[in-house]
C-alpha cells in the first residue's frame, strides 16, 4: 500500500471516529424522543408561573360578584380583561391589590370607531356626556343597571 | 444588541413606508453586512477553485502558472469563511449543535459538512498531493519554524519516488474532478439557503442557485487575475502573458453565461409580473438604484463585459501593459460588482414587508459586529492569511519539484 | 519520523483510553436519569403531549381592536416592550370607497405599536369608509412549517400537541426561521438572542388555562380549542359549522391550521 494511502485512511478513520464520538457524547439527553428536537424542551417550556390567572382563580373568593357579571352585558368579558393580571393578587390578595380601570378603559373598548363591528355598543367620547364620568351612569360589572 | 442599548439612551425608531409587519420594523436588518460576506468569500473559494480545476481536470496548461496561487487563494479564503457566520448567530457558542444534532430538511444544516468536506476532503488533499515533493524537500533543507511547518504538512510521508509521485499526480487528478460538483456544493448550498425561501419573493426562486454559483465562478476567476497581477506588482516581475490572456478569457465567457443568466432572471419577472412584481420593480429600480442598476449592473457586468470584449475581438491591437490595465481594472469592477450582487440580495430581500405593502429602511452601524469596520476587516483577513501562504508556499527562494515557467511564481 | 513505541506503553495507552470512554457514558448516563428526574418534576404533572391537538382560530367579525390581548401577551410571556417584538398583533385594515370607474378603494394599513394600547382615530373620514376591520396576527400553526423545515439544529419544531414551539436553550440564533416564516410572526429576542414567537402559551394550556390573549379578549374574536377532546358546546366546532374560513396565504403550501372568518382578500 502506498504510504500516502496508508496515511490518509488512518487520518480519515481518525477525524470520522472522533466525530462519532463526539456526536455521541454532545447529543443533549432527550433528542429525538418525539422529533427532531429535544423532549425536555417541552416540559422546560411549559415550566413558567401564570401572569393572568383565568377565571376560576377569581371565582374562588369573589363567586358572588362573577354571578352578577354573568346575568349582564359584560357576561363574556373576562375579569382580567379590565382588571388586568391577577396572579399577583391571587398569591397575596392583602398585600396585591387589583387594579381597579379608569374611563379610559372604558373607551378604550367602546369608543366610537368606523373599524368596529356593529354588535358592539359604542359612544362617541367627544359628545356623550363629556363633562362625567362613565360609572356615573353605569355601573361596569352590569353596564345597563344605574348605580 | 448595540441598538438596544442606543435606544435607551436616544429612542431609534425603526423607519419604515406604507405597512409592514411590526416584527419586521427592526432599526437593523435581521440578516446583515455579515450575512453578504460569507456568500461573497465561499463563492471567491468555489470560483478560485474552478480556475484550479481548469488546469488539472480540462488541461489548460496555459493556466499553470497561476494553479498553485489559485489554490492557496481558495484556502486561505476558505479558513475566514466561517468567521462571518459565527459572529453573527445569536449563540456562537452553540454552533457546534449544527454538526451534532444537523436538521437535514434545512439547507443551512449541511454547512457544517459541507465545509468540513470540502476543505480537508478536496481542497487540503489537493494541496497536499501538488506540494507533497516540495514539502518532502523544503522539510528536509529548512529549519525552525518554517522547518516545522513543512514537516507538519509532510504528514510523515517521505516517500517522492517516481511511482509515489505519479500516483501524486494521479490522485490529485481524482481529487479535481470530485472538487467540481463539491465547489458547486459550498457555494450552490448558500444559493439554496435563499432560493427555498418560498416567504421572500425576492429571494424564493429556482434560478437562485445558480445565479449565485455562475457568479462566484466570475468572482473568483477575477480574484485570481487580480492576485497574480498584484503579485507580479509587488514583486517586481514579468508576468506571463499568455497565461493573463487566457484568465482574461474565461473572465470574459464566465461573465457572459452569468450577465445571460441573471438577465433570464430579470426577464422572466419583468415577463410573469406575479403578486410581489409591484413592490420588487419599486425594490430594484429605487431602493437599491446605487447598488443594483449602477454597482451590479453598469459597473460590475456592463463595463467588464465591454472591456473584456473588446480584449478578446482586438487583442493584438493592444500593448501589453494596456491589456494588464484592462484586466486589473476588470477584475476590480467585478469584485466590487459581485459584492454588490450578494448586497442586493441579501439586504435587499430584507428592505421589503412581506405583507407587500411597505419598506423598511436600514442604516448600517460603523464599529457593531455588523458594521462597516467588521465587514472590511474580515474581506482583508483572507489576503493578509494569503500574504503568509505565499511567503511559505510559492517562494521565490525555494526550489520546487516541477519545472519553471515564467512569472513571478515558482510553478 | 518513526520512534518505536513499547506495546506495553500501547497496551496502557489503550486501556487508560477504553476506561475514559466507559467513564464518560457511565457519566453521561447517570447525568440523563438524573436530568429526567429533577426536569420532570418541574413540568405539569399528567400533561400528555399526544393526546391533545390545540388549535386557535380568529372571528374576524367580533374584533374590537382594543389590543388587550397584545398587552396580556406580552406581560404573560415577557415579551421585549419595543417596537417590533410582537407574538401576537392586531392589524387594522381601511378599504376606502371606491373612486368612479374603479373596482376598489384605496387601502390602508396599520398597527401602530402592535395594536397595543388600542388605536388612535382612522385619519381616514368615517364617509369614505366602504369598510374597515381589524385582523389579529399570529403564528398560523402550520401543518407543513417552513420554520420547522428550515431550523439547522432542531431547536424550533411541532410538538405533538399542535404548537410550534422554540427551545431556547438549544437556538443558536441565525435567524432562518423568522426569515422563512411568510406571516412574520417570528422575530429574535435580543435579550436571549434566540427566536421567539406565540408559543400558544404552551405553560398555560398545559395547565388546562387558555392562552392569555383567549382569556382577555372581550368580543371572543379569538376562539381556542382541542380537538381531540372537544368540550359541550365546543367553540371550534361552531365556529367551524357557522363560518365560511379562510387561511392566510394558502398558496404557498405551508398548510396553515389557523383559520379566519370574516376576512377581505386585501388581507395579507
Amino acid at each position: 500500500m502506498p504510504p500516502q494511502i496508508v496515511r490518509l485512511v488512518l487520518l480519515t478513520i481518525g477525524i470520522v471516529g472522533s466525530y462519532l464520538v463526539a456526536r455521541f457524547f454532545l447529543t443533549p439527553a432527550s433528542f429525538g424522543q418525539y422529533g427532531w428536537y429535544r423532549a425536555n424542551a417541552l416540559v422546560e417550556i411549559a415550566t413558567p408561573k401564570a401572569v393572568y390567572v383565568g377565571a376560576k382563580a377569581c371565582d374562588e373568593c369573589h363567586a358572588e360578584e362573577i354571578q352578577k357579571v354573568a346575568k349582564a352585558e359584560h357576561k363574556n368579558v373576562a375579569c382580567e380583561s379590565c382588571h388586568g393580571a391577577g396572579q399577583a393578587h391571587s398569591d397575596n390578595p392583602d398585600r396585591n391589590k387589583i387594579s381597579v380601570p379608569t374611563d379610559s378603559l372604558c373607551v378604550r373598548c367602546h369608543e366610537t370607531d368606523p373599524s368596529r363591528p356593529e354588535w358592539l355598543k359604542q359612544i362617541n367620547s367627544k359628545d356623550h356626556y363629556t363633562d362625567q364620568k362613565c360609572t356615573e351612569c353605569h355601573v361596569p360589572h352590569q353596564p345597563n343597571e344605574v348605580p | 444588541m448595540t441598538m438596544e442599548i442606543t435606544n435607551t439612551i436616544v429612542q431609534v425608531l425603526p423607519r419604515f413606508e406604507g405597512y409592514v409587519y411590526p416584527n419586521e420594523a427592526t432599526v437593523q436588518p435581521l440578516w446583515g453586512v455579515l450575512i453578504v460576506v460569507y456568500p461573497y468569500v465561499t463563492g471567491l473559494v468555489a470560483g478560485a477553485f474552478i480556475m484550479a480545476s481548469l488546469v488539472r481536470v480540462f488541461n489548460v496548461k496555459a493556466l499553470e502558472p497561476v494553479y498553485r496561487l489559485s489554490l492557496l487563494t481558495a484556502f486561505a479564503f476558505l479558513l475566514c469563511a466561517p468567521l462571518p457566520l459565527l459572529f453573527h448567530l445569536g449563540h456562537p457558542e452553540r454552533c457546534f449543535e449544527i454538526m451534532i444534532t444537523p436538521h437535514l430538511s434545512s439547507p443551512m444544516a449541511v454547512f457544517g459538512f459541507v465545509y468540513a468536506w470540502y476543505l480537508m476532503a478536496v481542497l487540503l488533499l489537493e494541496l497536499w498531493f501538488d506540494y507533497r515533493c516540495d514539502f518532502v524537500e523544503w522539510a528536509r533543507t529548512q529549519t525552525g519554524f518554517r522547518g516545522l511547518i513543512y514537516r507538519l504538512f509532510t504528514v510523515g510521508v517521505t516517500d517522492v519516488s517516481e511511482p509515489a509521485l505519479r500516483l501524486d499526480a494521479k490522485l490529485s487528478q481524482v481529487i479535481s474532478i470530485v472538487g467540481i460538483p463539491s465547489a458547486f456544493l459550498l457555494h450552490g448550498y448558500v444559493g439554496f439557503i435563499f432560493g427555498s425561501v418560498k416567504a421572500n419573493p425576492w429571494w424564493g426562486n429556482v434560478l437562485m442557485p445558480i445565479i449565485f454559483i455562475l457568479s462566484a465562478i466570475v468572482s473568483g476567476i477575477a480574484l485570481c487575475a487580480f492576485n497574480y497581477l498584484v503579485l507580479g506588482w509587488v514583486r517586481r516581475t514579468e508576468l506571463n502573458m499568455r497565461c493573463l490572456d487566457v484568465m482574461g478569457m474565461f473572465l470574459f465567457y464566465a461573465l457572459v453565461v452569468d450577465a445571460a443568466i441573471e438577465a433570464l432572471d430579470w426577464g422572466h419577472r419583468v415577463y410573469e409580473a406575479g403578486e410581489s412584481f409591484q413592490i420588487l420593480q419599486y425594490l430594484a429600480t429605487e431602493k437599491l438604484f446605487y447598488t443594483l442598476r449602477v454597482g451590479q449592473a453598469l459597473l460590475g457586468t456592463a463595463v467588464p463585459l465591454i472591456l473584456l470584449g473588446l480584449l478578446q475581438l482586438f487583442r493584438t491591437r493592444f500593448a501589453e501593459i494596456v491589456r494588464k490595465r484592462i484586466y486589473f481594472a476588470s477584475a476590480v469592477l467585478i469584485l466590487v460588482g459581485v459584492l454588490a450582487m450578494r448586497w442586493n440580495v441579501v439586504i435587499g430581500g430584507q428592505l421589503f414587508s412581506k405583507s407587500l405593502r411597505g419598506f423598511m429602511s436600514h442604516k448600517m452601524e460603523f464599529a457593531g459586529t455588523e458594521g462597516w469596520l467588521m465587514a472590511g476587516a474580515l474581506m482583508v483577513l483572507p489576503f493578509v492569511l494569503l500574504a503568509v501562504m505565499i511567503n511559505l508556499f510559492l517562494s521565490t527562494k525555494l526550489r520546487t519539484c516541477k519545472r519553471e515557467t515564467t512569472g513571478p511564481l515558482p510553478a | 519520523m518513526k520512534t518505536r513505541i513499547s506495546r506495553r506503553r500501547l497496551l496502557r495507552t489503550t486501556a487508560l483510553a477504553a476506561a475514559g470512554v466507559l467513564g464518560a457514558t457511565l457519566a453521561r448516563t447517570v447525568k440523563a436519569a438524573v436530568q429526567k428526574l429533577a426536569v420532570s418534576s418541574a413540568g405539569p404533572k399528567g400533561y400528555e403531549p399526544t393526546k391533545h391537538k390545540w388549535l386557535m382560530v380568529i372571528d374576524v367579525n367580533r374584533c374590537i381592536g382594543c389590543g388587550l390581548c397584545v398587552e396580556a401577551c406580552k406581560k404573560e410571556n415577557h415579551v421585549p416592550q419595543g417596537p417590533n417584538y410582537f407574538r401576537t398583533w392586531i392589524e387594522r385594515y381601511i378599504i376606502k370607497k371606491p373612486k368612479p370607474g374603479s373596482t376598489r378603494g384605496e387601502v390602508l394599513v396599520d398597527s401602530p405599536n402592535g395594536g397595543m394600547n388600542g388605536f388612535p382615530p382612522a385619519t381616514v373620514p368615517k364617509e369614505e369608509i366602504l369598510h374597515s376591520l381589524y385582523v389579529p396576527k399570529l403564528c398560523n400553526l402550520c401543518s407543513h412549517s417552513p420554520c420547522v423545515q428550515s431550523c439547522p439544529v432542531g431547536a424550533t419544531f411541532d410538538a405533538p400537541d399542535g404548537a410550534v414551539l422554540i427551545d431556547p436553550k438549544y437556538c443558536i440564533g441565525c435567524g432562518f426561521c423568522i426569515q422563512t416564516c411568510p406571516y412574520g410572526c417570528r422575530f429574535l429576542n435580543p435579550i436571549t438572542r434566540t427566536a421567539e414567537k406565540c408559543s400558544l402559551c404552551y405553560h398555560r394550556i398545559t395547565r388546562g388555562l387558555k392562552p392569555a390573549c383567549v382569556e382577555v379578549c372581550p368580543g371572543q374574536a379569538r376562539i381556542f380549542g382541542d380537538l381531540k377532546n372537544p368540550v359541550p358546546n365546543d367553540p371550534i366546532q361552531k365556529f367551524f359549522a357557522t363560518n365560511r374560513v379562510q387561511s392566510l396565504k394558502p398558496y404557498l403550501g405551508t398548510g396553515p391550521r389557523m383559520r379566519y372568518a370574516g376576512l377581505d382578500e386585501e388581507v395579507r
